[in-house]
């Protein structure tokens, strides 16, 4: 009470430049002066480290699902696990590319500096474009998520900064195809590996599960169920580290962005120690929520996985990601993952694959980067039409909230966690369509 | 579309490395299987009056650690390229060097 008393909040405008207002926040006679631009920089940082952990509860399923499936792993264990190697592949991420963007956007010149142009407002040009990004692939991962369809975190967080960017800056201000002496640009560097990866991880798990039936046809079910339960944690625990490493790097770089266009970092060649610790955490506490949802349509929805198939799905998975990353072929975790179930469901003789399902993500794969883009453009217009400064941004984040809140209350009428997770697939229900049809109130 | 020429390049190292390490290193963990319930023999095997053999069980343990030296292969790349480092084959057998 007394706190609250003493708490005045005012915004003084000193007329004239943008850097010139400040707003100042007086508690007990004591006066913090803040500029509007480091506000706005306190909402892009919390935003992209909300973005961290969706991107970590969203790819859960990538790496535990199957060993969820098919019990190797009890489900508290596994979320315990992946997200304990997510933190760990995180803190890895030592050398963090600045110009992860670089792919898609224009608005950072090759060492990862924001352009001049974008930084004449004390930077608020840029963290607009930014904020507007990562909520288009909040709001994006949040709808999949309640939808329970395993989409790509990456494409979410790309689609929402096309769209800004494209919002913002025209068409011009995208990289659409690089400029020819690499594999780049949005079609190269996006579109290009989502349609190839999951054909060459489904290709990899078909021949793993192929191979192991015809091996171990006829042992002993105590020596097959031991091995292939070691297997597929051996498995699953290599993904989870690799997804650490991949996603988390990607809001480091942001964060690191967002610091430099506002002026508090000045090294494109590192980044600061407390933006690498919380974006491991964020990845790693989302990781460990677990997206029950997503890992049960991966875990039952798609295939009814046996052992020897959660071991050659997620084998394939980390090999597929690995040789990727090695040859510098970005790819979507999530595509390689739902590719190579897919593939295992193909290769193990007499299996059902419910294509339903697959056909399901295979459209939620096609319009997550316009979707996403879409949210993230009209993001940029309402912070824009606000006058791009902090009044727009906060009305950006609290349209952040509302969403999030909507989505999650909206769960919570078929929620699914670690004791409902394994239920038996209804095929004429799939949890999606158990959603009631009529609006919330 | 230069784009699709380096996708495709790519693409088929990452099919091959895929199929070696992703379906080749499970094939043999499944041999290390099979080969351990061989050398346990009876009812272990698909023949239920096999005779043990003691040869498998060191097979399989040696089929095992082949596996697990391709895990160890794939936490160092992640932990080299973590650190900014790469991992060479360029004399057969990896090393970490400098990117």
């Amino acid at each position: 009470m007394t706190f609250w008393r003493h708490v005045r909040y005012g915004v003084l405008n000193s007329g004239g430049s943008l850097d010139g207002r400040l707003l100042a926040i007086a508690w007990r006679g004591h006066y913090l002066h803040v500029t509007e631009t480091s506000v706005i920089l306190a909402l892009v940082v919390v935003t992209a480290l909300g973005f961290d952990f969706t991107n970590g509860f969203h790819d859960t399923a990538n790496a535990m699902a199957t060993s969820i499936a098919t019990k190797a792993l009890r489900p508290k264990v596994a979320v315990a696990l992946s997200g304990i190697l997510n933190l760990v592949g995180a803190f890895l991420s030592v050398e963090v590319a600045l110009t992860v963007s670089n792919a898609v956007v224009k608005i950072q010149d090759k060492s990862g500096a924001p352009k001049a142009e974008l930084l004449a407002d004390g930077g608020t040009a840029l963290l607009l474009i930014v904020l507007a990004g990562l909520v288009g692939g909040i709001i994006w991962n949040l709808l999949t998520w309640l939808l329970g369809l395993p989409s790509s975190s990456s494409h979410a967080l790309f689609g929402g900064l096309i769209g800004a960017t494209i919002a913002g800056l025209g068409w011009a201000g995208v990289n659409w195809n690089g400029d020819g002496s690499k594999l780049d640009g949005v079609i190269g560097k996006v579109i290009l590996p989502a349609i190839m990866s999951p054909v060459i991880a489904g290709v990899v798990a078909a021949v793993g599960t192929w191979l192991i039936y015809r091996i171990t046809v006829g042992v002993a079910a105590r020596f097959t169920d031991n091995g292939f339960r070691w297997g597929q944690i051996g498995s699953a625990s290599l993904v989870s580290l690799a997804h650490g490493t991949n996603d988390a790097q990607k809001t480091m770089g942001v964060i690191t962005l967002a610091l430099i266009a506002a002026g508090d970092w000045d090294d494109t060649g590192s980044i600061p120690f407390w933006v690498k610790a919380a974006c491991a955490l964020a990845i790693a506490a989302g990781t460990y929520l677990g997206g029950w949802r997503i890992i049960r349509t991966l875990g039952k929805g798609l295939v009814e996985i046996a052992p020897p198939q959660g071991l050659a799905a997620e084998s394939a998975s980390a090999a597929v990601i690995l040789a990727s990353s090695h040859l510098g072929f970005a790819l979507s975790t999530t595509h390689v993952a739902t590719g190579s179930i897919l593939g295992s469901g193909v290769g193990k003789p007499g299996a059902q694959v419910r294509w339903r399902v697959a056909g399901r993500m295979v459209a939620a794969w096609l319009i997550t980067l316009p979707a996403a883009a879409v949210v993230g453009a009209l993001m940029w217009w309402i912070g824009h039409g606000l006058g791009d400064g902090l009044v727009g941004s906060l009305a950006v984040f609290v349209i952040l909230l509302a969403a999030a809140t909507f989505m999650y209350l909206r769960s919570r009428r078929t929620p699914v966690d670690h004791n409902n997770v394994n239920d038996e697939w209804d095929d004429a229900r799939p949890p999606a369509d158990r959603v009631p049809a009529e609006s919330a109130h | 579309m230069h784009n699709l020429g380096f996708a495709l390049e790519g693409a088929w190292k990452v099919l091959a490395a895929g199929l070696v390490l992703g379906a080749g290193l499970p094939a043999l963990f499944a041999l290390g299987i099979r080969t351990l319930a061989w050398g346990d023999g009876g009812a272990a095997e698909a023949d239920a009056s096999a005779a043990p053999h003691a040869a498998g069980k060191v097979l399989g343990w040696v089929l095992f650690a082949v596996v697990l030296l391709g895990v160890l292969l794939g936490i160092t790349f992640i932990v080299a390229s973590g650190l900014g480092k790469a991992l060479s084959f360029e004399h057969v057998f990896p090393t970490i060097v400098d990117k």
